[in-house]
């Protein structure tokens, strides 16, 4: 099956009581990519990731999941053949050991790959007879890859997948998820760490306070996005005058106003330099910043 | 098969230990009957009628009631508060279905439960050079396994409302209680069997006070209907599992 986009939601709402746990979220991921769902911790990643996955009810909205209805219980069902699912805290049933939980996990998809299975074993050094519940943190998040990258589901979908783990674990986890990438699967995870996101990530979706405030590829962040600064040599033009149309987060700051250019930074500049500043810097803008930049403004 | 496998895994140790402790109370009661006898007063009945009193009547049946109770704890909510709900529920499997293979698995236990008494009574009666009749027994575990589907229901139910490793079965424990207190109604009684007299047949037509034993067949539209009101209460535990979120 083909489908634009691998998930899709329209106006996806989920309100707890009067809190918005996400709000009107439109999102859209491509496949064949690796796709980052960043936002801080609380801004709605875990509950959007849980309503795509039918564990929780959204409140408004819809949504679709490899062309299937989230709040349809039988597609729902269907989907989750296609998906496989890291949770957070990567916890699996303690009192089953290793080769019991691949026993258990392997009976419900007919795509499972006893070669990759027992690859992964091997390369992560699990073994069959530990108990789960006696695995560390870095180790069951391990188990949990495993069974997720031992079938070949079409959409990999991963909620915060290195929280908690050594640098060494991350290293590993991150060459798992390219390699599974450059294998066909599609790959959506969230995350609040940016360099891991900037590693590996093709596409970033951006949220905040349960809202979408940033959907684009990381090349095209890394290309157009600048931040500029305008120094004066008396007081500044009122921001108004700087404002238009690729123009965000316009600030003042005694002589200086700072802005961030989502494109065409260089026409940018020649428009501003009709308001005489003594000088113009023109940066480039990481993800970091572009980051913290949206976390402030929506605050 | 494997849900079958894993509803199992997690209520082994309570049937293991509920099983052994049944066993265990069904041992001594036989074994040691001379001083249970006198521990409750009751010299002058037959043999039969000493094992329906301990057993079928009084304390073994309360123990029986409060391990299905138990037996009825876990599910979805209880694997919430061990962060492995958001595995299951990403298996490829309904809610509908999680829900009923617990059920059926809780039923199944309940099943074996209800057997033990008889096996264990009646195999061991011959050393103490009495007898009880294994169809005696069996009935009473036809009677044990359909109610005893009831109360592990009010303990299934409460486990998909309540969180926590303790609040479903003390909740259930204490709707039990309440059901007990209802029934017993002078209004109430006439309509509402006790489920607690259907178990033993005290005062029952089907049960004969003079021998303790069960006579004629047994009130199988009564139990039919405790059958249904236990499906429609794992119905209803579906309907709630399918609603919440995790």
């Amino acid at each position: 099956m083909s489908y634009p986009f691998v998930i899709e939601t329209q106006q996806l709402t989920k309100a707890y009581g009067k809190v918005q746990a996400v709000n009107a979220l439109n999102l859209r991921v491509a496949a064949n990519q690796i796709t980052c769902f960043l936002g801080r911790n609380g801004a709605g990643k875990s509950t959007t990731i849980k309503m795509l996955l039918g564990m929780t009810h959204p409140t408004s909205g819809t949504g679709t999941v490899l062309g299937r209805t989230i709040q349809d219980a039988q597609q729902s069902r269907d989907l989750r053949r296609h998906v496989a699912y890291v949770a957070e805290d990567k916890q699996l049933y303690a009192y089953m050991t290793v080769e019991e939980m691949v026993r258990f996990t392997r009976s419900f998809y007919a795509d499972w790959r006893p070669e990759v299975e027992q690859r992964l074993l091997k390369q992560y050094e699990l073994s069959p007879r530990r108990r789960v519940k006696a695995l560390s943190k870095g180790m069951r998040t391990k188990l949990a890859l495993l069974l997720a990258l031992s079938r070949r589901p079409e959409l990999l979908i991963l909620d915060e997948p290195s929280e908690g783990l050594d640098p060494v674990a991350i290293e590993e986890l991150l060459q798992t998820l390219v390699a599974a990438a450059a294998e066909g699967t599609t790959i959506f995870f969230s995350s609040h760490q940016i360099a891991e996101v900037e590693r590996i990530a093709d596409h970033v979706c951006m949220i905040n306070h349960g809202r979408l405030v940033m959907d684009l590829p990381l090349d095209r962040l890394r290309q157009d996005y600048r931040r500029i600064t305008l120094s004066f040599a008396a007081e500044p033009p009122p921001t108004a005058e700087v404002q238009a149309e690729g123009i965000e987060q316009v600030r003042t700051n005694g002589r200086q106003i700072t802005m961030m250019a989502s494109r065409d930074a260089d026409a940018v500049v020649e428009r501003l330099q009709r308001l005489r500043p003594i000088s113009v810097e023109v940066e480039p803008v990481g993800l970091r910043e572009a980051f913290l930049e949206k976390v402030k403004e929506e605050a | 098969m494997m849900l079958c496998y894993k509803a199992w895994r997690e209520s082994r140790t309570r049937f293991l230990v509920s099983a052994l402790t049944l066993a265990g109370f069904c041992c001594a009661f036989v074994l040691y009957h001379h001083d249970a006898r006198t521990g409750i007063g009751d010299q002058s009945a037959s043999y039969a009628g000493y094992i329906w009193h301990i057993t079928y009547k009084s304390y073994l049946r309360d123990l029986f009631v409060l391990l299905a109770l138990l037996l009825g704890a876990g599910g979805l909510l209880r694997e919430r508060s061990y962060r492995t709900s958001a595995f299951t529920l990403a298996l490829p499997q309904t809610r509908w279905r999680l829900v009923s293979v617990r059920a059926a698995v809780g039923m199944a236990e309940l099943g074996m439960l209800s057997l033990l008494p008889a096996l264990v009574i009646v195999s061991l009666s011959p050393l103490i050079h009495e007898s009880y009749p294994l169809m005696q027994a069996l009935k009473f575990s036809v009677l044990w396994t359909i109610c005893g589907t009831f109360i592990f229901m009010i303990g299934f139910l409460s486990s998909v409302i309540f969180d926590g490793e303790y609040t479903a079965s003390l909740v259930g424990f204490f709707a039990l209680l309440l059901y007990s207190a209802v029934v017993d109604l002078p209004a109430v009684e006439r309509y509402v069997g006790d489920i607690h007299d259907i178990m033993s047949g005290a005062g029952m037509p089907y049960f004969r006070q003079d021998a303790f034993v069960l006579a004629g067949p047994l009130p199988w539209s009564t139990l039919a209907n405790i059958l249904l009101v236990s499906l429609v209460m794992a119905a209803f535990a579906g309907v709630i599992t399918r609603r919440q979120d995790f």
